[in-house]
């Protein structure tokens, strides 16, 4: 199959950016974007001139790494599905397809379709972390975890931190990101002792670069691994649990 | 310091490694106005105007009881409380509140906003029809639209303002009140009976997104609260829909005159 791409290209920070169009032709319907990228990439080379910078790692939907929004919808057409797995298929023969960074304001675009995501870092850094020593390994049936809650928390613990409900979310907001972080610590006997200087500094990290939510819930409609939204409720519900309780 | 969870193991100890500087919280920027602040506050104002727009509908649907008997509540409204209260006591305080009310929900919500856009930078996100994005959208314009809408109405039934107000606008006295004649003579001017109605559309739209937003700002959980909160704001502003707006309707169609 032929597509007709148009992609943003921009050379760096301080480059205002544009979009460039280019034909690609041969294409297999099960080829992901990226291996697209990949073909179009090879094409410029071979012609001389500057492959198209994007991030991607893992291709198998469990890093995070890749993020690029296709036709103004984080990752792809395909719900819930990170770009790397996205398949050709999608897009019928002669389409035209625009493809550009995940944007938004928080995540200021360092070349082509490569974005800076270190906001989401640095919330992690915050508190997003267990940070005690646990001594010597408790007994096995010491503290007991049912195993519902254990699914409730990996729910939470799938988020891979690609940016994608950032992108989607019409005030920029990472807070579906931070709720599914904060969230699947809390549900854990051990990360839990740490929960309200965790959600004081994560929701604090989080405020800095990112926005507001207004419970648009567009985020939930672009997640990769489907985390729900009560990781909102959540959020909120320890940042204001925090106000009420002793911090360690 | 030590913490010692049941665990009989050794005591747990907190062991924070340093970090490098960007990455400390102290470093940062803390916002004196935090965005979850503000959510709560407009949370909670919110609900403390949705409460007193459920008191408002019970009064205002005394208007089918009779001019008598919805004057008499009016003029009660009033005096409720005397001889220990003075004259307007009640009626004072709710309106302190409520303004106060109405002051922090829209500063929080401009504050929000600004915020919001800012975080978004330059490209738009393109709405995918997302759980209630169309009542997010809109929540800005119905809010402002709501604020025009009270300040019109204050003019209208309460001071009496012209030409807001309808030209035989009576003030209250201290021995009776004419809110039922007010009322009609307001209603029976087809374009005030449109403002009310097309403004109780937009209201309910308002409360209904808002009464939702609620649970999630002060903190509530899961799926099936959420169906269950998303039912009580709907039926909240269902009530407040057809019950006000049936009053213009009624008066324009004689049923109340």
């Amino acid at each position: 199959m032929k597509l007709t791409l148009q992609i943003w290209r921009q050379a760096g920070d301080t480059d205002s950016g544009h979009y460039e169009t280019f034909e690609v032709d041969q294409l297999d319907a099960g080829m992901s974007i990226l291996e697209m990228l990949d073909r179009l990439n090879e094409q410029l080379l071979h012609e001389g001139k500057e492959a198209i910078a994007y991030d991607s790692e893992c291709r198998e939907s469990i890093c995070g790494t890749c993020g690029i929004n296709v036709n103004g919808r984080p990752h792809g057409p395909q719900p819930h599905v990170t770009s790397c797995m996205q398949r050709l298929r999608s897009f019928h023969d002669g389409a035209t397809v625009r493809i550009e960074p995940l944007r938004a304001g928080a995540f200021p675009v360092k070349k082509d379709l490569v974005t800076d995501r270190g906001g989401l870092d640095r919330i992690i850094a915050a508190g997003g972390t267990v940070s005690l020593m646990a001594g010597t390994a408790p007994d096995s049936d010491a503290i007991s975890v049912g195993h519902d809650q254990v699914e409730r928390a990996l729910d939470f613990a799938a988020c891979i931190g690609c940016g994608a409900c950032v992108s989607a979310c019409p005030n920029g907001a990472a807070v579906l990101f931070t709720g599914a972080k904060i969230t699947h610590l809390t549900m854990l006997p051990i990360p839990a002792i740490e929960r309200n200087e965790r959600a004081t500094y994560m929701v604090a990290a989080m405020e800095d670069e990112f926005g507001p939510c207004s419970l648009y819930g567009e985020c939930v409609l672009v997640c990769p691994q489907n985390v729900p939204l009560s990781a909102i409720g959540s959020l909120n519900k320890e940042r204001l649990r925090s106000l009420f309780h002793p911090r360690i | 310091m030590s913490v010692t969870p049941d665990t009989g193991a050794t005591p747990v100890t907190l062991n924070k490694p340093e970090l490098p500087p960007q990455f400390r919280v102290s470093a940062r920027r803390q916002k004196r106005l935090p965005n979850w602040g503000l959510k709560a506050v407009m949370a909670i104002t919110g609900v403390i105007g949705a409460l007193f727009l459920a008191m408002h509908l019970f009064g205002n649907l005394k208007v089918y009881t009779g001019a008598e008997h919805f004057n008499k509540y009016a003029y009660w409204l009033r005096h409720v409380g005397e001889p220990l209260l003075p004259a307007n006591a009640v009626v004072w305080v709710l309106r302190v509140v409520l303004a106060g009310c109405i002051v922090l929900h829209i500063v929080s919500a401009a504050i929000l906003w600004v915020r919001g856009r800012k975080a978004r930078g330059k490209f738009s996100a393109k709405r995918r029809g997302g759980l209630r994005s169309f009542e997010a959208t809109l929540m800005p314009l119905t809010g402002i639209c709501i604020a025009l809408f009270v300040v019109f109405h204050i003019a209208d039934l309460t001071l009496g303002v012209q030409p807001l107000a309808s030209e035989t606008f009576q003030e209250p006295t201290d021995t009776a009140a004419f809110a039922y004649q007010n009322l009609i003579a307001s209603f029976s001017r087809p374009w005030s009976a449109a403002i009310y109605i097309v403004m109780m559309v937009l209201l309910s739209i308002h409360v209904s997104h808002g009464l939702y937003t609620v649970v999630s700002d002060l903190g509530a959980l899961g799926k099936r609260l959420r169906a269950v909160l998303i039912t009580i704001g709907g039926a909240t502003a269902v009530f407040i829909l057809l019950g006000n707006a049936s009053i213009p309707i009624a008066v324009l169609i004689g049923v109340l005159s």
